[in-house]
């Protein structure tokens, strides 16, 4: 039973490929309709599954927090489905942006989505690593789905870079398995002793994650994959790709790791500082849209890292905060390629000047645009605001004001090439040949959902109350 | 809901109400801002009241309290684990301020009556930045009050970016980013603030409770009263502001200089010198010392200025200088100097880009030599004009007078925790000002207004209409009833001051 989301999951990717079969082309549309419902179910199953429990022998396991972790995936997954329909129906203007063969993408990205589920869940180095594997190999297809000469490349690099960072965090795993000799992650930490070959092991396992999040100095694959891959698959991997490595990243630092807790503070602080400082400078200077929003995501993975911050006192306000902000991340970036999507899916153009006159030609695109750039500069009084705040608390409270002030600065740099955007959307004026394209009532919806919800998210309180709560109850159940 | 809540509400409101009009009606839109502003500054009045027959009673025992009194409060949880609540409240400073604020927003709706391009989307804006206004005067809940700042700040950058004139998109941006940076340094400081004080909350009054480490408010006290100063044009981070007013329209630039910078003064008094007492004493000196070069390289600033926009906003400048140049001085005569010159010069610069919107408007220009003369075609824009002038030299008798006269006593009073001697040779390196400022306000309104006319088409200009009369009315109205009497205002701020000095001297 606890596993029923994964097994929702896999059940609706299987189902797909019958259907595909089955139904005449002019009904395939149905496909991706199906995937969203498979999903809807998962995440209902989620939600209403008890909120503890083991399988497998301890193998696979549900608590609070990787329950919020699997709710927050299949959010990510429902919405980037939800968003790529039109381009998988063929509806987009400009044809060379349609993804082809729409049963295929939404099978793999289900499949991705199951390993990230899985992840969330595992307990084991065995199942960690299997689950990995199953949350990265389906993004290098989805990268290179268009099989122009960019997207080629971008699945190409990410393949080489993807397989390098694997293998780091595989021999990291290795070693450690090496020097306790246990499979279970709760077991490793009990009987880890510091020595060369430890800290050999930790240092690939760093390395290992930071690559998935795209954390400086790992981050140099993100930018042309990015810019390369399918915009729906860019928006996929910005969110989701990000969710899998904090889950990651959480099963190393709480699990295996937690004996070490009160001396990594400082290596994630300064990994933290370098991930939003330079993500943050590279943005500025790039002209490509979805170049920036690459940049933009590896900025906001240096604060969320923020959340790991900080043990004596109240460990669980990080994670509590981590989460909150990554939901709200999940909704408000989606937010904000949910427009690219739809405006290079009309028009082909993808350069920030081509948005110049969005606000004359299409008011409420623009507007909704605009909330989302200025959730993720993180302004009042949207969700990535308090988002933000809460995760700049976290820092304060482990005592590390000068992150603080970093991290504040680093909010106001990222506003100077938001504001980009929204300068050529409102302030000036369009182009003599830039006309009104068609809003699909699909797209319309994903958008109204999540402006909504990063506004609302913001302001009303009872979500982040409720993670809150429900993750300092994971708490009592470990070694704090 | 309480009366607060109205008062930040009721402009939100007006803003929605006007987001739903069809864009097409623009006067309706006007008829709705003016509607919206008129009926809160009855709002405002009545909360005057309300607070004058709760407040009036404790007046006595405030002399010595060391914590504020708040009125009409409401407190509500909100993001309940982190300690932070809708809390907000009034006291006399607030209840200055907002008075302030209400009216500057109701005489800038009237002076903005011509805005036709996008209309719409002006006057929501415009009353979206005054809720967050309204919202930073009234809330005691630091959480909450950073969030209504940063909302009173980005606004600004369409407002500026779409109305406004000249390098707009520059100043727009210079502007935010560098009001956003401010902010910046205020997260950090609240944040030290909430978690050095251990009580697991953002409540102003539960955090003035707390003593907190030396060693911390020595860092914390400059961050957050430079956090402020930035939005009151401290030097050396007050260069957004001639660029930003240049640019803005007419009722952004009334409302930026006339209340937005007061926020910073506001903060800078309520947050940094209340909660942290002991690095205000350690630093006191050397704000004093950056503000007297606000005031100075303020004036000469607007000396060498052509362009009667740029003319007031490094007036502006100078005269922000005052207000934080009180609050550094530490003292309650300096204080509440602070809190007048506030107010002063919030009615006097609003008075001033409105008057400057409507000549621009006629003649096309705003460049002092090519105007001349306009005396003889507008008279009641110069007659204005030249009350607002004699406002800004410290005529007695006008608002400025009363200000910037307690300002200098505060100043040349001093405080035990500083040189005396230096404090009194800032201040009166300082008073020198009032003459720099008498030669540049008498020299450049002499260039416009007296003389022979020297354009023959200024002839064919009309004098100021109805709304532009009500507009500039109520503002001059407002300087000469604080100049003549000023008792009005001290009573109703003097009370809230006592417990920041209070503290200090504990």
């Amino acid at each position: 039973m606890l596993m029923l989301p994964e097994l929702i999951v896999v059940v609706t990717a299987f189902a797909l490929l019958v259907v595909d079969l089955l139904v005449s082309e002019r009904r395939k549309p149905i496909l991706p309709m199906i995937a969203l419902a498979g999903i809807a179910a998962a995440l209902v199953a989620a939600w209403m599954l008890p909120q503890s429990g083991q399988l497998l022998g301890g193998r696979f396991a549900v608590d609070s927090v990787s329950r919020w972790f699997r709710i927050i995936f299949l959010i990510a997954g429902g919405l980037t489905i939800a968003v790529s329909a039109d381009s998988l129906n063929g509806r987009g203007a400009f044809r060379p942006a349609a993804l082809s063969s729409r049963a295929e993408f939404c099978l793999i990205l289900l499949f991705n989505l199951a390993g990230m589920l899985f992840l969330a869940g595992a307990r084991d180095l065995v199942t960690l690593y299997v689950s990995l594997e199953l949350a990265t190999i389906p993004l290098f297809l989805l990268a290179a789905w268009r099989r122009d000469v960019e997207s080629s490349e971008a699945g190409l690099k990410y393949v080489i870079l993807g397989a390098l960072g694997s293998a780091f965090l595989l021999y990291g795993l290795g070693v450690l398995y090496g020097l306790t000799g246990e499979m279970r992650l709760e077991a490793m930490s009990g009987a880890l002793r510091a020595g060369p070959a430890f800290w050999l092991g930790v240092g690939m396992v760093v390395a290992g994650v930071g690559f998935k999040l795209t954390l400086v100095p790992f981050h140099l694959w993100a930018a042309d994959v990015y810019q390369g891959a399918p915009t729906q698959v860019t928006a996929y991997l910005s969110v989701a790709s990000k969710g899998a490595g904090l889950a990651l990243l959480f099963h190393v630092l709480y699990r295996i790791l937690a004996p070490l807790a009160p001396h990594w503070d400082g290596v994630i602080a300064v990994l933290a500082a370098l991930t939003m400082t330079v993500g943050n400078f590279a943005a500025i200077v790039q002209k490509n849209i979805k170049r920036l929003m690459a940049f933009s995501a590896i900025s906001q993975a240096g604060y969320l890292l923020l959340g790991f911050l900080g043990h004596d006192g109240a460990p669980g306000r990080g994670v509590a905060a981590m989460l909150f902000y990554l939901l709200v991340y999940v909704v408000t970036n989606l937010a904000a390629f949910a427009v690219i999507i739809w405006y290079s899916g009309e028009t082909g153009r993808e350069k920030i000047e081509d948005y110049r006159g969005l606000s004359k030609t299409h008011p409420l695109m623009a507007l909704a645009m605009m909330v989302a750039l200025f959730g993720l500069a993180g302004i009042p009084p949207l969700a990535g605001f308090v988002g933000k705040f809460f995760l700049f608390s976290v820092a304060s409270k482990a005592g590390l004001h000068w992150l603080v002030g970093l991290a504040a600065i680093n909010s106001t740099v990222s506003l100077y090439y938001y504001l980009g955007i929204v300068r050529r959307m409102y302030i000036e004026p369009a182009g003599a040949e830039d006309r009104a394209v068609r809003v699909s009532p699909m797209l319309a919806t994903v958008l109204a959902i999540t402006t909504l919800a990063s506004v609302i998210l913001g302001v009303v309180p009872v979500f982040f109350e409720t993670i809150s709560f429900q993750t300092a109850d994971w708490l009592k159940g470990t070694l704090w | 809901m309480g009366l607060l809540s109205w008062l930040i509400l009721l402009p939100f409101l007006t803003a929605l109400a006007i987001v739903f009009t069809p864009g097409t009606r623009k006067s309706l839109i006007k008829w709705i801002a003016l509607a919206g502003t008129g009926t809160h500054l009855l709002l405002t009045a009545f909360t005057t009241w309300r607070y004058w027959t709760l407040a009036a009673p404790d007046m006595a025992e405030m002399r010595t309290a060391r914590v504020m009194k708040l009125y009409l409060v409401e407190r509500l949880p909100w993001f309940d684990s982190l300690g932070i609540q809708y809390f907000l409240g009034i006291d006399g400073i607030s209840m200055a301020m907002v008075i302030l604020t209400s009216i500057i927003i109701f005489t800038g709706v009237l002076a903005s009556w011509k805005v036709e391009e996008r209309a719409k989307e002006f006057f929501a804006l415009l009353l979206l930045l005054v809720t967050g206004v309204f919202g930073v005067f009234l809330s005691f809940d630091l959480f909450l009050f950073l969030m209504f700042y940063e909302v009173a700040v980005l606004p600004m950058y369409l407002l500026i970016g779409v109305w406004g004139t000249g390098p707009k998109e520059y100043s727009a941006m210079k502007l935010t980013l560098m009001l956003l940076l401010g902010s910046a340094l205020l997260i950090v400081g609240f944040l030290g603030l909430y978690s050095v004080s251990g009580l697991q909350t953002f409540d102003l009054t539960r955090l003035a409770e707390v003593s907190f480490p030396a060693g911390f408010q020595k860092w914390a006290f400059p961050a957050i009263f430079i956090g402020f100063g930035v939005l009151g044009a401290l030097y050396p981070f007050h260069t957004w502001s001639p660029d930003g007013h240049a640019s803005a329209p007419t009722a952004v630039s009334m409302l930026h200089a006339g209340v937005l910078m007061k926020l910073g003064g506001y903060g800078a008094l309520r947050v940094a010198v209340y909660l942290l007492p002991e690095g205000a004493k350690d630093w006191g000196l050397f704000f004093m010392a950056l503000t007297t070069i606000n005031i100075l390289y303020g004036a000469f600033g607007a000396i060498t200025q052509k362009d009667l926009k740029y003319f007031t906003a490094y007036s502006s400048v100078s005269h922000c200088g005052f207000v934080l140049f009180g609050v550094a001085a530490l003292n309650l005569m300096g204080m509440k100097g602070a809190v007048l010159q506030m107010f002063s010069h919030g009615v006097m610069t609003g008075l001033f880009f409105a008057l400057i919107g409507m000549v621009y408007g006629r003649t096309h220009t705003r460049m002092i030599p090519e105007m001349g003369g306009l005396g003889k075609v507008m008279p009641w824009l110069a007659v204005c004009f030249y009350v607002g002038g004699l406002a800004s030299l410290g005529l007695p008798g006008l608002s400025g007078f009363v200000a910037e006269s307690h300002v200098f006593l505060g100043g040349f009073f001093g405080n035990p925790w500083g040189s005396m001697v230096a404090m009194r040779t800032l201040t009166v390196v300082a008073t020198l000002s009032v003459v720099v400022t008498a030669v540049y306000v008498l020299r450049g309104l002499g260039r416009v207004f007296m003389g022979p006319v020297t354009d023959p088409h200024f002839h064919e200009l009309k004098d100021a209409t109805l709304t532009e009369r009500i507009s500039t009315g109520v503002l001059v109205a407002t300087l000469a009833a604080v100049g003549l009497m000023p008792w009005l205002l001290i009573d109703l701020i003097e009370a809230s001051i006592m417990p920041i000095v209070n503290r200090l001297h504990s």
